[in-house]
């Protein structure tokens, strides 16, 4: 059999490299469905309009309203991104993704957090027999 | 801020005219996150924030508008520069080998890069517009790959309308895998060609 050709060789040089860069987003696919699958939250992006935060991490839109002092939405629905929403609030976007994730945090069950930890003495024991 | 969140931004604020502009230009061959605007606009169909047969309509016609270009440009435009590059350089033969290749199979090429592997569709509808490939053809089976495209993409957003930055993530990997996977097939088809004719004339 006659032996491969110059021609022959890059058609095998690209054949390796397709295989590899096909590989790889293989895996980025895989990794990215297992991330997703153990993450529920999505972080929040700029893109995001309130009504679609509150769906994407299932608390009430009225929550995300208040905490950042807006008056509740009424009528049709809201489009502003909160890119928008920051602008028109002279805030950063990052401040009010912080902001945002603080009140979903505070909107979920278990909450309220426990309070603050009592001092050991005045705690009464617990776990003994009075 | 990436251009992702520029461009999903505006589709939240103004809707349909920029679902248009952005599948028009990214059909002639700008990338833009397409993939991840239409899971975007499944999901605020589903939010009751755009209605479903206005955004399969705007972008299944701005598919086709956008191929339609590619392919046009490249068919008469494209055309005649070809023509002229291969007299000079000799590859007549070869060009007019790609043009019957492009004929005999490009109905499945057109068909499956609408919606499967849609990273090669700008490609080819210039392919196919340098083959001059029949355009009633081609038209048929732009209009058929582009309405699925839409259709399933925005179903996709509709049905994990709380995921979306997720779906688009994963289904933006999984396109370039597609790509991948047909470009191995060809090479690796064409490696096992070679050396089956070997065999044969040894």
């Amino acid at each position: 059999m006659k032996r491969f050709g110059l021609q022959q060789w890059l058609v095998v040089l690209a054949l390796v490299l397709v295989v590899s860069f096909t590989g790889l987003f293989a895996i980025r696919t895989v990794r990215r469905a297992i991330y997703w699958h153990h993450h529920k939250d999505e972080p929040i992006r700029p893109w995001m309009s309130l009504g679609y935060i509150a769906r994407s991490h299932g608390v009430p839109a009225s929550v995300l309203y208040q905490a950042l002092n807006l008056p509740p939405k009424t009528g049709g629905p809201d489009r502003r991104p909160i890119r928008e929403i920051a602008r028109e609030q002279n805030r950063s976007v990052d401040e009010v993704i912080v902001i945002l994730q603080d009140a979903i945090v505070r909107a979920r069950p278990p909450y309220p957090p426990p309070g603050p930890p009592t001092h050991p003495e005045s705690e009464p024991s617990k776990g003994r027999s009075p | 801020m990436s251009i992702t969140d520029q461009v999903l931004s505006a589709l939240l604020v103004y809707g349909l005219p920029v679902l248009f502009g952005v599948i028009l230009v990214c059909s002639v061959g700008i990338p833009f996150p397409i993939s991840l605007m239409l899971v975007a606009a499944g999901s605020f169909v589903e939010q009751g924030e755009m209605k479903l047969w206005q955004v399969i309509a705007v972008a299944s016609v701005a598919a086709i508008l956008g191929d339609q270009i590619g392919y046009g440009l490249s068919r008469w435009g494209g055309r005649r520069l070809i023509n002229r590059l291969s007299r000079k350089i000799g590859v007549e033969e070869n060009i007019k080998q790609a043009e019957a290749l492009t004929k005999r199979w490009g109905g499945s090429g057109i068909f499956f890069s609408r919606w499967l592997i849609t990273a090669l569709g700008p490609w080819v509808n210039v392919a196919s517009g340098i083959a001059v490939y029949p355009w009633r053809r081609f038209v048929l089976w732009d209009v058929v790959g582009e309405v699925i495209w839409v259709g399933l993409y925005v179903g996709i957003g509709y049905v994990f309308s709380n995921r979306v930055q997720a779906i688009g993530e994963i289904l933006g990997n999984l396109s370039w895998v597609m790509v991948g996977l047909i470009v191995t097939a060809i090479l690796g088809w064409q490696l096992v060609r070679y050396v089956r004719m070997n065999e044969q004339a040894g």
